[in-house]
């Protein structure tokens, strides 16, 4: 009964404006084209652009699955008492606006910040090393930003797998390799599909954080896409850019799911 | 009883019916807005009883309003940089002032009476441009000091799509040697030195905190955002240089057949008066066009001010940034950016 308002209420706020603003991007000069696909895609800097945001969005979901493992089995683990005020200590950055935890990161990786005091007290460089306004700082804002959300996802699903089945594979002789591949991971897979899904497309959209740390020596297509709009009123170009990261984001998805039902 | 009720809510219609002739609609900076409101805006609408509209936006959104609305003109009287105005008036979207409007045409100094041709805007305000830098650390001279091996890895310089871009770009080319007006040269040479440069900004306000952590010892600066630099904790100075100051400045335009262009010209005349540019002045919003305006010294010290620093300043021609930004841009992109 409540379906069909909903619908119309998705399809009317939601879908059509976004389809409207899509087809933009295969409208060229009042007729339906690629061509800006392939404008987009001649220029090297969009080229590198495009790989840079691709490359970013792997490793930050890669390093988040890894780190959100090792987190989330911890977490699984602790005695009930304690589980859920470290629970809320991961949930607690999500409460946090992104704008002020990407300044954060501009006081630490500054050249007074505490990585450069830690690198030239420890005698690593005699003078302090450039962190702020590249790759690797876009890489650490971006982790920090959304590696809660894989931690909650994967702690969800670890709480699904029954509690006698990792000490009965050790008892049986199972290395913690072994146990990890043969049993955690199989029946964490969900978890992974949606965490990894939620990190990879997070990574790929998000704006502040690259504008902030990386500024314009680091564009990423979010970044690209912003200036397309406020700078060069270029809608087309925009557009494209905006269907590029619709296209990777369910591409992702897909491609998690396949992995994940290729190993059952 | 009906009757009465019927007349009192005709007057109702015809009372709001008069008061909507007289709305007068503008697409201003969002700057400092509550300072206009309590400088220029109110007080303009109580010398002409009209309702004022303040619509604000970046330049690029408030241009491409102006240009979808063309027919039908929704916007009366816009404020932007002089090479936006160019690039409207190419299109046909505004029409031309007579000074002989304008009471306080006289008033402005000549760079201002008709900055891009035609009459086809007027300057409100100028800005200076110069390079912000740590006394402690650097000697900066020369606006090629920013390209220097003494700021290597600690200068930060303005994205070209910004208004601060060209500009420093036309100094560092005349540095070189150069005219300023072609600057594919500098591109190259900055793309030569991009590893050095911390980071290419958009906005000034980016600086601040870049220099108070001593990320940053020098970049190029709009006088209008000095003050924020001038109260740090830091030694920070504003460099005197060889080449003299950059400057520019926004306009004043008027759109095409909007409808309203009596009132148009009333506020523009109003806010070109000595009157509300002192008042602008000395809120510390803009640097003033009209040559009658004093301020004391410690506001001076904030602004773009007086016959000697205007007249001085280095304005790259409006024509010069609309026909070449799409090469520099792309050159940009393609050598410094990468």
């Amino acid at each position: 009964m409540l379906a069909l308002p909903a619908a119309v209420f998705a399809c009317l706020l939601f879908l059509v404006p976004v389809m409207i603003l899509l087809s933009e991007a295969f409208r060229m000069d009042g007729s339906w084209s690629l061509q800006g696909y392939v404008d987009f895609f001649a220029k090297p800097l969009n080229r590198t652009v495009f790989l840079r945001t691709l490359k970013l969005g792997v490793l930050v979901a890669g390093t988040a699955a890894i780190i959100g493992y090792a987190a989330a089995f911890c977490i699984v683990n602790l005695p009930a008492r304690t589980r859920g005020g470290v629970f809320g200590l991961v949930v607690l950055p999500l409460m946090i606006s992104p704008v002020a935890r990407t300044y954060a990161w501009i006081v630490i990786l500054g050249r007074t910040g505490i990585v450069n005091n830690a690198i030239v007290g420890l005698g690593l460089s005699d003078t302090p090393v450039r962190l702020l306004f590249t790759e690797t700082a876009v890489f650490l804002g971006l982790l920090q930003l959304f590696l809660p959300l894989m931690i909650i996802s994967l702690v969800s699903a670890m709480e699904n797998i029954p509690r006698d089945a990792i000490p009965a594979a050790r008892v049986l002789g199972a290395s913690w390799v072994q146990v990890f591949f043969r049993i955690i991971l199989p029946l964490t897979k969900e978890g992974l599909v949606v965490g990894g899904t939620l990190v990879f497309t997070g990574a790929l959209t998000a704006y502040i954080t690259p504008a902030i740390l990386g500024g314009s020596k680091v564009l990423m297509l979010e970044t690209l896409l912003y200036q397309r709009v406020n700078v060069a009123n270029d809608f087309v170009s925009a557009s494209v850019i905006a269907m590029i990261l619709i296209v990777m984001s369910f591409s992702a998805n897909l491609v998690l799911k396949r992995l994940a039902s290729a190993r059952t | 009883m009906k009757t009465v009720a019927f007349a009192a809510l005709l007057g109702c219609g015809l009372a709001s019916a008069a008061h909507a002739e007289k709305t007068l609609t503008i697409s201003v900076y969002a700057f400092a807005q509550d300072e206009y409101k309590q400088a220029l805006y109110d007080p303009f609408e109580e010398i002409c009883d009209c309702t004022l509209v303040v619509e604000t936006g970046n330049s690029v959104e408030r241009m491409a309003k102006i240009e979808a609305n063309a027919a039908q003109p929704v916007i009366d009287m816009a404020v932007l940089s002089t090479q936006d105005a160019l690039s409207l008036a190419d299109k046909g979207l505004i029409a031309p002032l007579d000074p002989a409007d304008l009471s306080s045409y006289d008033k402005l100094y000549p760079a201002a009476q008709d900055p891009i041709g035609n009459h086809m805007a007027v300057g409100y305000t100028f800005y200076a441009s110069s390079i912000v830098y740590r006394t402690d650390l650097v000697d900066i001279d020369s606006w090629g000091d920013l390209l220097g091996q003494d700021v290597a890895g600690r200068v930060a310089l303005p994205n070209i799509t910004g208004t601060q871009g060209p500009l420093t770009l036309m100094m560092l080319d005349k540095a070189a040697g150069g005219t300023g007006t072609d600057l594919s040269d500098t591109i190259s040479t900055i793309g030569e030195h991009a590893d050095d440069v911390v980071t290419f900004y958009s906005r000034s306000s980016e600086l601040v905190q870049l220099m108070n952590q001593q990320e940053v010892i020098a970049a190029p600066v709009g006088r209008f955002a000095w003050s924020r630099f001038k109260d740090s904790h830091l030694p920070l100075a504003w460099a005197d240089l060889a080449e003299g100051q950059a400057g520019g400045m926004n306009v004043m335009v008027m759109t095409k057949d909007n409808g309203h262009e009596d009132l148009a010209l009333q506020f523009m005349d109003y806010w070109l008066s000595t009157e509300v540019q002192t008042r602008i002045a000395q809120a510390m919003i803009d640097s003033p066009a009209n040559k009658e305006v004093t301020v004391s010294d410690a506001v001076a010290e904030n602004l773009t001010y007086g016959a000697d620093v205007i007249n001085a300043l280095n304005i790259m021609p409006a024509r010069s940034v609309i026909d070449n930004r799409e090469a520099w841009v792309e050159q940009w992109n393609t050598q410094v950016i990468r």
